[in-house]
């Protein structure tokens, strides 16, 4: 390639960012469930503030992956990870790295909408007490903001006490997402987080998404490859455990490496 | 291709956009034919029909336009597939000016009568010959995603664009000896240029090609020629 071509290569502000300092280092990771191999020596590293998408087709290992990184695996006694996973310096993976340290760090939105059945109020607030003590003013300040960062506070303000499940799907979304943000964790996981949801909701999300990338590191498995396409500066590619391609979202999907993506975000798979 | 897509009616879409490209192709390759024909044969009947003619690709165009755009909304192709898609909308338009360029040589043919007289006419028929094999050659690079043939085009170019700087300094001789026969010089003058456009658009659907099947840029394109005031 020439100069000239070099230089005419277009980067979106977006991805201006996503070579940032790595914020997530997988190094060789495998993962069994008990004796089936469901990561095969999974490098990764995952850029701080930004928005990073796992693609793949089912049973590629990107759930897997999620539930490696916040550990929600090991409830399951014949389930185990093998390599490294670095966070801020630490191997998370580490038995003796504190369980709840973890989820302080690492927060986590499902495919479902999962809310408590509580007031909209106390689903926020739950975390909140947990993990700090704070002033009931200073409770209520940081239950605002993250209501308004999740785009949700000025639908629910008025009725913070009423119950989280009179709420629709797609604010119930966003609820569990300023549940989850609400404790400042720096990653956020979503898993698939709006495949339960309807294109407008959908698209409020991934606004959201879109919004939170510079204060958290993102990791979204969807299976919406339009979606990956939208929300994420960077984009693996994962196929039967391994990790076949990583690499900038606008060149996975306008000219990715390895025939194997090709096929797969084509349409042309299996 | 491998293996084709899932949905076998998107591969079927391809094809007919593929198809319908070549055909687009076909049709101004026979216009800079017909209109180097009634050029060289003073057949002015000819020509009238070569410049309606051009209608044909201009409505090929549209419909072809139509339907990638259609293909984009409702496909919403990635990678090959849709720099594919783009190239093809793109190739469209250039191969819509190639039909200009030759319907434009086809309405010169009633102002060079006499043109026969005027000896450089005879190295146009050769000129002609060559851009058009390129537009053969290109079009059956997309529709064969055959990058290294679509490089192939490139490489030709240089000796088009010699041939236009021979012609160029041959006319403009004959034209300082024979002041009588400027008009009719600078009428060939004209066509010459028009071939060598055809053969400069040529080129660039041969690098839309490149970048469709490799998704990479094809490198700074070798100039033919120095002959600069021919080149302007």
């Amino acid at each position: 390639m020439n100069d000239a071509a070099a230089t005419l290569r277009i980067e979106t502000p977006a991805d201006a960012h996503a070579d940032g300092p790595v914020k997530i280092d997988i190094r060789a990771l495998d993962f069994f469930y008990g004796k089936s191999k469901a990561l095969n020596a999974v490098d990764l590293a995952v850029p701080a503030h930004a928005v990073t998408a796992i693609i793949g087709p089912s049973g590629c290992g990107k759930s897997t992956l999620l539930r490696t990184i916040n550990r929600i695996f090991e409830i399951y006694p014949d389930q185990n990870a093998e390599g490294e996973i670095v966070i801020d310096g630490e191997n998370v993976l580490d038995r003796r790295y504190k369980l709840s340290a973890l989820r302080r760090k690492v927060g986590m939105v499902f495919q479902k909408p999962t809310p408590f059945a509580s007031s909209i109020r106390n689903n926020v607030a739950f975390a909140l007490a947990y993990y700090e003590r704070l002033p009931r003013a200073e409770l209520n300040d940081r239950i605002e903001d993250a209501l308004r960062q999740a785009a949700l506070w000025d639908e629910v303000k008025d009725k913070l006490n009423a119950s989280a499940l009179s709420l629709s799907g797609g604010q119930q979304q966003r609820l569990c997402i300023a549940r989850t943000i609400a404790v400042q964790p720096g990653i956020v996981l979503l898993d698939e987080p709006t495949s339960a949801l309807d294109p407008i909701s959908t698209a409020k999300i991934e606004e959201l998404i879109h919004e939170m990338r510079t204060r958290f590191t993102i990791v979204i498995v969807t299976h919406n490859m339009q979606q990956a396409a939208r929300v994420s500066q960077k984009t693996a590619f994962f196929h039967l455990g391994n990790l076949v391609e990583f690499d900038d979202t606008s060149r996975i999907f306008t000219n990715p490496r390895v025939d194997r993506t090709r096929d797969y975000i084509t349409g042309r798979y299996g | 291709m491998a293996t084709g897509h899932t949905l076998k009616a998107f591969d079927e879409e391809l094809d007919q956009l593929r198809a319908m490209v070549s055909q687009m192709g076909g049709l101004a390759e026979h216009a800079i034919r017909e209109a180097m024909r009634c050029l060289m044969k003073r057949d002015c009947d000819g020509a009238r029909i070569a410049v309606e003619n051009d209608r044909k690709i201009d409505a090929l165009e549209a419909e072809a336009e139509q339907r990638i755009v259609q293909l984009i909304a409702l496909r919403a192709p990635m990678a090959d597939d849709l720099r594919e898609a783009v190239a093809a909308l793109k190739i469209v338009g250039v191969v819509e000016r190639i039909g200009d360029y030759a319907k434009n040589i086809a309405k010169r043919v009633p102002d060079i009568g006499g043109a026969a007289r005027i000896e450089p006419i005879s190295l146009l028929p050769e000129m002609a010959r060559m851009v058009t094999e390129m537009v053969h050659e290109v079009l059956e690079a997309f529709v064969r995603r055959d990058p290294a043939r679509a490089q192939a085009v490139c490489e030709r170019d240089a000796a088009v664009d010699d041939f236009y700087n021979s012609i160029f300094r041959a006319l403009l001789t004959f034209m300082m000896e024979d002041p009588g026969k400027i008009t009719e010089s600078a009428h060939l003058l004209f066509v010459a240029k028009n071939l060598e456009r055809i053969g400069d658009h040529a080129t660039n659907i041969a690098e839309m090609v490149y970048y469709a099947a490799t998704g990479e840029r094809l490198g700074e394109r070798p100039k033919g020629g120095h002959d600069q005031a021919a080149s302007k």
